[in-house]
């Protein structure tokens, strides 16, 4: 591994001038001819061992590449644990603010809403996504694309919250507290859901939380990669005090459950196992333990770094990691920030796969990019683009969706979604099915019976494996 | 059938419960027409069910199904007749107005509100089948209505001396006790100050009030019972400049003036009506929240805003001559325009006014504008009114909720048709209560501390299969400390409280020392000043985001390691001469220490169980355990052990059969060290239990 770090991180090194010729080359042929032979040797040079065998076909409905192709292995579809008895994990980059569908998944080059950018040309064949996204590109193969997301939502609080718990009604859980409480396991003691985020702004992002599942399964909150407050023990603590503390707690706490409420109780005292939990594994945060060029290749910025920790975390088997990746709400001077954003998301995103590839994770790790929403395809008179939730765009890759699919689509100024349109509720139930959960499942909390998924939602059959 | 409409109750609960009902709005509804033909079908059900549950449930989904998305337009609520009509409930009033006293009260005296309360309440279990907790013990009440009114534990001398009095009025003289303390001013400007700016501050565009100046301004109002509607027309009108009601202008200040912002939370705090959804269209899930509404209340405050003054850097409100509210609904894109109006009042038309006559003072870049006619003073001036339909109801639901932990109409500010309060005749009653006591909200909390059904135990009575729902108000509530109950809680437990006090346990030994000059509250205020940021420190460690109302008991994994592994915390525990732990290590026999111990921490006396374990761990606390600072602080104790678990270091030699193993003579200064480490511990784990945390 560590031998490949130079390699790779050269590999990644990218200036825009080599990203503009790479891409002025794949862009001047056809897709049908022998310059998109050039394009993919060109790309089978740069990934040499995960560049697709051949040209496939893909269509707008998703049927994908034929097996054969297909790169990352298949886990078993639906229901079930990861082939190799791993349980599945869910690694959630969210792009907070949300991310423009016509600088990302879905150009459109030449049209009045498109914007200055080019699409261009990626390893999977007839298929173009935006210039600002060249790794991408050349790793579309293992990607999983939706180009006819509906939410219908231009709020951001109400965004953050929808998109996550899969409906707009409130008191929800949301997909990492969904997943901790759905994967957990009787013998677990890491927290099932970690949130990283930078320190501000705090509002978006930390909307929606465990709802009616309760504390229990709330984010463990990690703010600039630092530790959780309080993760060491105190050092001038006596051991002695320690165990009578102890002690005197579960025994109080014993006499107090009789009759009582036992939620409460119980989310109180599990608390702290957890906290103790957590304790013992703070080498976790010990970012420092990384390469420098692992820190090189997720890139020296605040969502490179947070992703690393989320590497780290899904491979200590964390069930779900969030990543908050900020500022894509570029209300004024879009084209600007979507260059920076982008190729921030573009080479880290690449980067996580091609680890969690490498350390055999990524075949039970759904990885899902995906913001509040998206951006309008007006461009309003400050360069900029506002609220959208009426069709945009996100990424999956990794465990129980089908690579290299692109389903969906919008019409030529990207106004309305011409076909495969998903809701936000559908989004929900497949990336539970894509973890192998059964989104038809209730819950049983508290005397309460709720669906885990909105009944009136259902998985994307098209992109599931 | 019958399952289904559970479960779509249970999703309706699930989503209210928690109060952000914002978050739903401005999309297609979460019932799909599919859920929602479940939902009727499921109406032939009806008359199985106990009537509470059709009815708030039936009732929210009847109006629920709409949308605002873009592509969606509103869908007319189907058939809502089936649904709502059979149900046989005792609840008649719309809640849009005050009820006429339907109490079935003999003739002549009516009986005192504690006892209506009890009578609805009660008769509430009837309709729902619900078997009602037993009362509290002395304990168990003391503890409860300390925090409620005075916002901390009591003292242990303080429980010592209520669990021993034989007078049968105890309870009664407590509740008048707190109520005349120093303490329930201060609680309160706490409690109201995180009410009124949900731990909001200014941003850069505003300097905020002074937070003392703040304080001082509620808990001298507090102090003295000014009325609510008197504090609502204060803050209101306070432009901020000089004068006692100055730091008023927080209320404003900490919203960045910002007239939506105020919209929204006028009528939340001050009506229990969010209108979030009517700015940009009618609500289509409430047929009572309009538009028009929102832009009413707008129109008072749209013409309000900051001044910045820098040269004595204070911000001031403002206000211009001009502005009117228009407004366009996204949905159907009908445009509207509305004089300043309360919801369910008049239209309230500026006068005529000669153009050069607008101002008493032109607003300019270094003068604050007052305009000879200001909507935001009329807004003051009509707003906290008995007659302003939802004025009163919303405070005696909320200081009903302050007690009880939950509102009559739950979430506080989602008061609309739809949404019954769970006994309308009662809440009813509290709002005239209040009305005929010239809202006097000492008085109201007076009433309800003294009602069996504040009273009641939070014990279930037995033999019931599940908890009765929380509003059935059957059985006390678990409810979390607010992160100031916690925080000061701790520190009176841990001995700082009143250390600053000589005798404590009298308040009028308290009063009398000192400064006379100062009212009672001011004194107290003096006296906890050295604890204060200590108190604060420890508070936003579990407080909401700003923003956000103090909502549900959340603990979280960051709360128990702060806990845990804070010094702030263990550091409470440590012996120190005014300390718990050094004044319990004076003592030298169980009985007395473990009292001493329980009483402090948990307002209670140890029970033969903890007595027990207070002298094992006591007796065990030898030299060889005794662990100073050189000590590795493993990880705390067993962490998946029961109750009988044994922390690590007790597989020592010392680990003796029973309890009876006394020091050992002739070392003594580690035995002493031993049995202060011993002491801290049990100390700290009280505070860190469950029974602590809660009220309850």
């Amino acid at each position: 591994m560590s031998g490949s770090d130079s390699t790779r991180s050269d590999r990644l090194s990218w200036t825009r001038r080599d990203m503009l010729a790479q891409t002025a080359t794949m862009a001047a042929g056809t897709f049908a001819s022998g310059a998109l032979v050039t394009a993919l040797a060109d790309s089978q040079r740069v990934f040499g061992s995960e560049r697709p065998a051949g040209p496939a076909p893909v269509t707008s409905t998703g049927a994908g590449m034929p097996a054969a192709t297909r790169v990352e292995p298949m886990p078993a579809p639906s229901a079930g644990p990861a082939p190799s008895g791993k349980r599945r994990q869910l690694l959630l980059l969210f792009q907070s603010g949300g991310a423009s569908q016509l600088e990302t998944w879905d150009p459109k080059p030449g049209a009045r809403t498109g914007g200055p950018y080019r699409a261009i040309a990626t390893s999977v064949p007839g298929v173009q996504i935006g210039e600002l996204l060249p790794h991408c590109a050349r790793n579309l193969h293992r990607l999983t694309v939706l180009r006819g997301v509906n939410s219908g939502i231009g709020d951001h609080f109400q965004g953050h919250y929808a998109l996550q718990a899969g409906r707009v009604a409130t008191g929800y859980p949301v997909i990492g507290s969904a997943v901790a409480k759905l994967l957990e396991r009787p013998d677990d003691i890491l927290p099932g859901y970690v949130s990283i985020r930078r320190d501000a702004p705090k509002a978006y992002t930390d909307v929606g939380d465990a709802g009616f599942l309760g504390a229990r399964y709330e984010a463990v909150k990690i703010v600039n990669n630092r530790p959780p407050a309080n993760l060491a023990a105190p050092a001038n603590v006596p051991a002695a005090a320690l165990a009578a503390a102890e002690r005197a707690r579960q025994a109080a706490d014993a006499r107090f459950r009789r009759g009582r409420a036992a939620a409460p109780i119980d989310g109180h005292d599990t608390a702290f196992h957890r906290a103790r939990a957590l304790m013992q594994r703070s080498e976790l945060f010990a970012l420092e333990q990384e390469p420098a060029a692992a820190h090189e290749r997720y890139g020296r910025h605040e969502f490179g770094q947070h992703c690393l920790l989320a590497r780290r975390l899904i491979e200590a088997g964390v069930s779900c990691v969030r990543v908050v990746h900020f500022d894509w709400d570029a209300h004024q001077d879009n084209f600007y920030w979507h260059q920076i954003r982008c190729a921030e998301f573009d080479r880290t995103f690449i980067t996580l796969l091609d680890d969690l590839s490498e350390r055999g994770l990524l075949e039970h790790t759904l990885v899902v990019a995906v913001g509040e929403m998206g951006r309008t395809p007006q461009i309003n008179n400050l360069g900029g683009r506002d609220h959208w939730g009426r069709a945009w765009s996100m990424a999956m890759a990794g465990c129980g969706v089908k690579p290299g699919v692109i389903h969906g689509a919008t019409n030529d100024e990207g106004t309305e979604v011409k076909s495969g349109q998903v809701k936000l509720g559908d989004l929900f139930h497949t990336y539970l099915r894509a973890l192998g959960i059964d989104s038809s499942q209730m819950y049983h909390v508290g005397g309460q019976t709720n669906p885990v998924a909105d009944p009136a939602a259902r998985p994307i059959t098209e992109v599931l494996a | 059938m019958m399952t289904s409409r559970l479960i779509g109750f249970a999703r309706w609960r699930a989503a209210t419960r928690r109060g952000r009902y914002q978050g739903s709005r401005c999309e297609r509804t979460p019932l799909s027409a599919l859920a929602l033909a479940v939902v009727l079908l499921g109406a032939s059900g009806v008359a199985q069910r106990p009537a509470w549950l059709s009815f708030a449930g039936a009732d929210r989904f009847m109006a629920s199904p709409a949308a605002c998305g873009a592509e969606t337009t509103p869908v007319a609520a189907p058939v809502a007749a089936p649904i709502v009509a059979p149900v046989a409930a005792p609840v008649t009033a719309p809640v849009a107005a005050p009820v006429a006293a339907p109490v079935a009260a003999p003739a002549g005296v009516a009986p005192p509100l504690h006892q209506r309360i009890d009578h609805w309440i009660a008769r509430g279990w009837e309709t729902r089948g619900v078997k009602a907790a037993g009362r509290s013990d002395d304990a168990e009440f003391l503890r409860r209505v300390s925090l409620d009114l005075n916002g901390v534990i009591p003292t242990a001398d303080r429980a010592r001396r209520f669990l021993e009095d034989p007078d049968p009025e105890k309870r009664a003289k407590l509740i008048d006790e707190l109520l005349a303390s120093p303490d329930y001013a201060l609680h309160m400007a706490r409690l109201f100050d995180s009410l009124l700016t949900e731990r909001r501050v200014a941003t850069i565009n505003s300097y905020d009030v002074a937070a003392p100046a703040w304080q001082a301004y509620l808990a001298g109002a507090f102090a003295e019972n000014r009325p609510w509607d008197r504090i609502v027309r204060e803050l209101l009108s306070s432009d901020g400049s000089e004068g006692p009601i100055a730091a008023g202008a927080k209320f404003f200040l900490v919203r960045d003036v910002a007239p939506h912002q105020l919209t929204r939370d006028v009528g939340r705090l001050f009506l229990g009506i969010d209108l979030q959804c009517a700015q940009c269209h009618d609500d289509p899930r409430f047929d009572d929240y309009r538009q028009a509404d929102y832009y009413g209340i707008y129109a008072f405050l749209q013409r309000t805003m900051s001044f910045r003054d820098t040269e004595k850097n204070v911000s001031l409100i403002g206000e211009t001559a001009k502005g009117q509210a228009t407004f366009t609904s996204v949905f159907t894109a009908k445009a509207g325009e509305t004089q300043p109006r309360l919801p369910g009042g008049e239209m309230l038309p500026d006068p005529p006014a000669e153009k050069d006559k607008l101002y008493l003072v032109e607003p300019g870049p270094k003068t604050r504008g007052v305009p000879a006619y200001s909507r935001r003073l009329l807004l003051a001036e009509r707003l906290p009114r008995a007659d302003t339909p939802g004025f009163a109801r919303n405070i005696a639901n909320r200081l009903w909720a302050i007690m009880l932990g939950r509102g009559l109409i739950h979430p506080l500010d989602l008061t609309h048709a739809g949404n019954r309060p769970s006994h309308p005749e009662l809440l009813g009653e509290l709002e005239q209560f209040l009305v005929a006591q010239a809202f006097d909200m000492r008085a109201l909390l007076r009433e309800i501390a003294l009602s069996q059904t504040y009273q009641r135990s939070s014990e279930q009575p037995e033999a019931t299969a599940t908890a009765p729902d929380a509003d059935a108000f059957a059985v006390a509530a678990l409810r979390g400390l607010s992160p100031e109950q916690f925080a000061w809680s701790l520190l009176r437990a841990a001995g700082r409280y009143d250390a600053s006090r000589p005798d404590a346990s009298r308040p009028d030994a308290a009063a009398s020392s000192a400064k006379p000059d100062l009212p009672p509250w001011r004194q107290r205020q003096k006296q906890l000043e050295p604890l204060e940021r200590q108190a604060k420190a420890m508070a936003s460690v579990f407080a909401p985001l700003p923003g956000q109302p103090d909502g549900e008991f959340q603990p979280a994994v960051d709360h128990a390691l702060f806990l845990l592994n804070n010094p702030a915390i263990s550091g409470l525990a440590q012996s120190a001469p005014t300390s718990l732990a050094g004044r319990l290590e004076k003592i030298d026999a169980t009985p007395a220490l473990a009292d001493e111990l329980y009483l402090s921490v948990l307002g209670r006396r140890a029970t033969t169980e903890e007595r027990a374990l207070v002298d094992e761990i006591l007796a065990n606390a030898s030299p060889s355990n005794a662990s100073p600072s050189n000590a590795s602080p493993s990880n705390a104790g067993p962490t998946g052990a029961g109750s009988t678990g044994a922390g690590p270091s007790n597989a020592g030699p010392s680990k003796a059969p029973s309890a009876g193993a006394s020091p050992t003579a002739g070392n003594g200064t580690a035995t002493a060290a031993a049995r202060r480490d011993a002491l801290q511990g049990l100390v700290w784990g009280l505070m860190l239990s469950a029974e602590f945390r809660l009220n309850h």
